[in-house]
């Protein structure tokens, strides 16, 4: 592995590719958010303010009617509310700020999406290195799972095994609010612990199957057939040519990852199967009632997420462009 | 073997626009195939022939482009054709290629000139059997020749639309692809030598040896029964007996035909053994033309004296070109300059040769022409570049 | 020949597969927190009557005896009662299968229909108007979450314009086509399409926009293979080239990829149906883990892999009959 061309071809394509400067853009943004939630929130995301219940977004006008008992009769009024600054994107129904909420979102989001990937790729590259490097029975036996596990369509296994498992979550504090740099917002963030493990478990696989194929071409290589005749221990062997030869292709299989794993979690989150209520599939399941009247309340957090995967899909195709790894199960997940 | 030219090629330049800067292919080059010869090409790696036999059969695709020249191909009756749609592409008996519209020139090719590729392992689909894939350049010659030789029809027939394609997807015995063409396919197999051809016109082209797909390609190329073949570089991946083979159908083939060949290699070896006349090619241009004795006996550029000199027996060498001494000339158009290109690599480079591209003499009436300032007049050691400039030159 | 072997070949190595998914679907039982009983018997429920229920579902024996038993159990179509319907599970979840194939059937004819013309045009008008707008639309495509997809559709055709219904189903395919046959009344037909359009569209839109991206990729990296430039030497009419040759050949990376992407289609139908009610598998799913229906839970499970492992071996044959080097060795 050659860092400094890899370097250089991702340097090239990117001055190249206006798409991948585009993708570094949003991503960035949407990190930004997450990370500075509390300073850049107006209002606690979760401070419920029922008088003021299903606002529209700033600029726009909500007309609905209601039956009120007006003198002891029930009367029809005509209700005109408009969107303030205040709520910019609206409040839903129980008073909460969409905007606060949006930004707060991203951080679950992100979470999610950066951890579950992060054990997915730890467990999928270590069973994928050992089933490649040993071959035989090894490989038959873990690649024999791994058809097994692909045989459950991932949501379809995620929804089971939160479903049966019961979804968990911990509290991390939130070192702004810790520190005292702001007050008045939530002073933890909610990590879905059970979500994260699952829809890591549930994607182990993509990895494990481009470290196997990896391993087995480099197992290959006389280099290593030679070290392996001086005695090197290969464990040794495994960390110094298998792992930085698949390290490419892992790379832009990881970050395709990261949007299959937002998207599943969102998905989950829609369904219920969440650990938190501070989601961008949450809310979008909260306002699917209430179509009709606030059609904002779905409507933002959905354009959220396009806008984060759709960022991470072009650095997506900026990486692989730029390093060509030829892999499978790539091309990132519109539906988990 | 007639004297009457079939193809003549003038001023044919042909760039690539590249995100590096103008690539300089083919640089105005001109020469001319007489009818039944066998015509080589030789030069070295990157100087430019499998972009000329591109060009000559108009598959240059972007980023390239043919930017000037004229490819005139004699064809008495498709200049009758075309002489009325297209007055300015025809002159007398002969059709300038690049002056018809793409149709037209679709409807040539196949039938009036063919071409073998350099890697006969990457130029078969993977996917169709070698059989189908030879059957239907049959099948373009059918086609073509079922309207006889009128350019209008067969413009139509080189026309095949969508719709016929699906419903032949779909409608038994309807496809593209003839039965006859098919039988065809198999006798043209059995020429080229294959063995079991009723067997292997079934197989895919991952079943075949390099050497049989090269005789596949062979093939493929005869099938439209054309007046000029282009080869370009027909053995160059096969070992040296199968190239042997090869060369020897080619022969045999021609002596049947009487077809018209231009042999594009690096070999001289091969050059020696099958070619009537000769082009030396360097950086995009032909810089020595002749017939064979006269190249290779009396040569008078540089460049084929270098190539020759370093070959004392063609045969015992397997006539591999030699590296000469120096850099393969960029092609690209912003390093070329005003000058003889060769003059970077010539151990007989003069003051005038830094100044101006040498052209061929004006009075350049016989068959044996070079590119260069010697051909005009000879060499005068006191017109010699001074010392330095040799060594810097020169073993880079 | 070289299709029946493989076929031969790779059910056998599917009925593998299904098995470890049946295996797999039974420990699911068992990491499960809570007692199987107390989802089994009333709250209510005194203690002797608790201990016959769970004889009477055998949750007393041995893991390897019950294992076992589920196991003859199945081979007999047998999923056991569901908790929930009080009917076999089998007979509730085959009642909701034709549901959801419809769904995914219509989805994938949507995603065929327009993804291949619309790849194949953008590749060969690189560069212009029509290319770009195919990239865009496959970029978003790709990137948006299915069930907002839904909700949107919901809110813009159903409800502001009030076009198309918004959920269940009302009647079947079959159900339709048989009052369109017997008794010539075409308004079945339309019902099930009207309802059928908006799922559709929304489980669709991905694999549009995948198949395109593949389509528009595979072809323009194979327009650059050698050969095709023999092709077009040969003389070769260009339809035949762009189709028969090129476009057959891009369908072999596009296989590959949709079969690694099947497990997307179902578990995107999942979420389909439940934005639109649609009384599928997914729906039934969902309320048989809400409620620890178990036989159903199992059932549905075991069904969804079957039905997975059969869709691979046809996308397998599929990359077979195009791809004539693979042997399957
Ligand atoms: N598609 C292309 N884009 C850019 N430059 C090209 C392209 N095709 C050819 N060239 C350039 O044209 C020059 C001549 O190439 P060409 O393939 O004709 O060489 P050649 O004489 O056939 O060499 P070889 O013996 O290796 O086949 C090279 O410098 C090459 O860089
Ligand atoms: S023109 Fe001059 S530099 Fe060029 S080949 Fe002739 S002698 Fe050499
Ligand atoms: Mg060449």
């Amino acid at each position: 592995m050659n860092w400094q061309r890899v370097w250089r071809s991702l340097r090239a394509e990117f001055g190249r590719s206006p798409m991948a400067k585009l993708g570094v853009v949003l991503i960035l943004a949407v990190f930004l958010m997450a990370i500075f939630a509390p300073f850049l929130a107006t209002t606690n995301p979760k401070a419920q303010d029922l008088s003021r219940a299903n606002e529209p977004p700033v600029g726009f006008t909500d007309i609905t009617e209601d039956t009120r008992l007006v003198d002891g009769e029930r009367q029809t009024v005509t209700v005109t509310t408009r969107g303030t600054l205040e709520y910019p994107l609206g409040t839903n129904q129980l008073g909460q700020d969409m905007y606060s909420r949006l930004l707060y979102g991203a951080r679950t989001s992100l979470l999610v999406g950066l951890l579950g990937t992060t054990i997915a790729a730890l467990a999928g590259v270590s069973v994928g290195m050992v089933a490649g490097y040993y071959g035989g029975r090894v490989d038959d036996g873990l690649m024999r799972f791994a058809d097994v596990m692909l045989a459950f369509p991932a949501l379809v296994l995620a929804i089971a095994l939160i479903g049966l498992l019961g979804p968990r979550a911990v509290d991390i504090p939130d070192p702004f609010v810790a520190a005292g740099l702001v007050s008045d917002m939530p002073e933890t963030t909610v990590l879905p612990v059970t979500v994260t493990f699952v829809v890591a478990l549930v994607n182990w696989v993509w990895f494990a199957r481009v470290a196997r194929g990896e391993a087995l071409s480099v197992r290959e290589k006389n280099y290593v057939k030679a070290s392996r005749s001086l005695g090197a221990s290969d464990w040794r062997l495994m960390l110094k040519h298998v792992l930085p030869n698949s390290l490419t292709p892992i790379l832009v299989l990881a970050t395709v990852q990261v949007a299959v794993i937002i998207l599943l979690e969102s998905a989950l989150s829609f369904l219920g199967f969440s650990g938190t209520t501070l989601s961008w599939g949450f809310d979008i399941s909260q306002g699917r009632d209430l179509l009709a009247t606030s059609w904002w309340i779905s409507t933002m957090p959905g354009l959220a997420i396009v806008v984060t995967v759709i960022g991470i899909n072009l650095v997506g195709d900026w990486l692989r462009d730029a390093l060509d790894p030829d892999i499978e199960g790539e091309s990132g997940g519109g539906m988990g | 073997m007639s004297d009457d030219v079939i193809l003549r090629v003038s001023d044919l330049s042909t760039r690539f626009f590249t995100t590096d800067g103008q690539v300089n292919a083919v640089e105005s080059l001109s020469l001319e195939i007489k009818a039944g010869e066998v015509f080589g090409i030789v030069g070295e790696s990157g100087s430019g022939k499998s972009v000329t036999a591109r060009s000559l059969i108009r598959l240059i695709e972007s980023p390239g482009r043919i930017t000037e020249g004229s490819i005139e191909y004699r064809d008495a009756d498709l200049a009758d054709d075309l002489r009325e749609d297209h007055p300015g592409a025809v002159d007398g008996e002969f059709v300038d290629l690049l002056a018809i519209p793409e149709q037209t020139h679709r409807g040539l090719r196949g039938t009036a000139f063919s071409m073998i590729f350099q890697d006969p392992e990457s130029s078969f689909n993977p996917s169709l059997t070698v059989g189908e894939q030879i059957a239907e350049a049959v099948e373009v010659q059918r086609r073509a020749s079922s309207n006889p030789r009128s350019t209008r029809a067969r413009t139509r027939s080189s026309a095949y639309s969508l719709r016929s394609y699906a419903a032949a997807a779909v409608l038994p015995g309807r496809g593209y692809v003839s039965a006859e063409s098919k039988d065809r396919a198999i006798e043209l197999l059995q020429q080229v030598g294959i063995p079991d051809p009723e067997q292997r016109v079934d197989e895919y082209p991952h079943e075949y040896s390099g050497g049989m797909l090269q005789r596949a390609m062979v093939a493929q190329a005869l099938a439209g029964e054309p007046d000029v073949l282009v080869a370009d570089e027909p053995t160059t991946a096969l070992d040296v007996t199968i190239q042997a083979q090869v060369l020897n159908l080619l022969r045999e083939i021609q002596a049947e035909t009487g077809m018209t060949i231009l042999l594009i290699t690096h070999n001289l070896g091969v050059i020696a053994r099958m070619c009537d006349r000769v082009g030396v090619m360097y950086a995009g241009e032909i810089v020595e033309r002749g017939s064979l004795g006269d190249v290779f006996d009396r040569p008078t550029h540089p460049y084929t004296q270098g190539l020759l000199g370093s070959i004392p027996d063609l045969d015992a060498a397997g006539g591999r070109l030699q590296p000469i001494g120096g850099n393969v000339p960029s092609l690209l158009d912003a390093e070329m300059g005003d000058r003889c290109y060769f003059a970077d690599r010539c151990p007989k480079a003069m003051e005038e040769c830094l100044h101006k591209p040498p052209d061929y003499p004006a009075a350049g009436t016989d068959d044996h022409e070079a590119k260069c300032y010697l051909a005009d007049h000879p060499y005068d050691k006191s017109q010699a570049l001074p010392e330095e400039y040799f060594e810097e030159g020169e073993g880079t | 020949m070289r299709l029946t072997r493989f076929l031969l070949r790779r059910t056998a190595q599917g009925i593998l597969v299904v098995w470890g998914v049946i295996t797999l679907v039974f420990l699911l039982r068992f990491i499960t927190p809570g007692s199987t009983i107390d989802f089994v018997a009333p709250l209510d429920a005194s203690p002797e009557l608790r201990q016959r229920l769970a004889e009477d579902l055998g949750l007393n024996k041995p893991i390897y005896v019950q294992y076992a038993d589920y196991i003859v159990n199945l081979l007999q179509l047998d999923m056991g009662n569901s908790l929930l319907k009080g009917r076999p599970a089998s007979d509730v979840i085959f009642a909701r299968l034709p549901a959801t194939l419809e769904l995914a059937i219509a989805a994938t004819i949507v995603a065929i229909l327009f993804s291949i013309p619309l790849g194949v045009i953008s590749a060969t008008r690189r560069h212009q108007p029509v290319d770009y707008g195919a990239t865009g639309f496959s970029l978003i495509g790709i990137s948006t979450p299915n069930f907002w997809l839904g909700i949107m559709l919901i809110l813009i055709v159903g409800v502001n314009l009030g076009w198309l219904p918004t959920s269940r189903r009302i009647i079947g395919f079959g159900p339709a086509l048989e009052l369109l046959v017997f008794e010539q009344r075409p308004v079945g037909l339309r019902v099930w399409f009207e309802h059928i359009l908006l799922p559709s569209i929304t489980l669709g839109t991905y694999f549009t926009a995948l198949i395109t991206r593949l389509t528009r990729n595979g072809m323009l990296e194979e327009l650059g293979e050698a050969y095709v430039e023999v092709t077009r030497a040969k003389g070769l009419p260009e339809t035949l080239v762009k189709y028969k040759h090129v476009l057959r050949n891009t369908m072999i990376p596009i296989i590959t990829v949709l079969g690694l992407q099947m497990g997307t289609l179902i578990g995107g139908a999942v979420i389909t149906e439940s934005v639109f009610n649609w009384p599928g598998l997914g729906t039934l799913i969902i309320d048989a883990i809400n409620s620890r229906d178990w036989p159903l839970i199992q059932g549905s499970l075991i069904v969804i892999g079957v039905g997975f492992v059969v869709i691979n071996i046809v996308v397998d044959a599929l990359y077979m009959y195009f791809n004539p080097q693979v042997t399957f060795e």
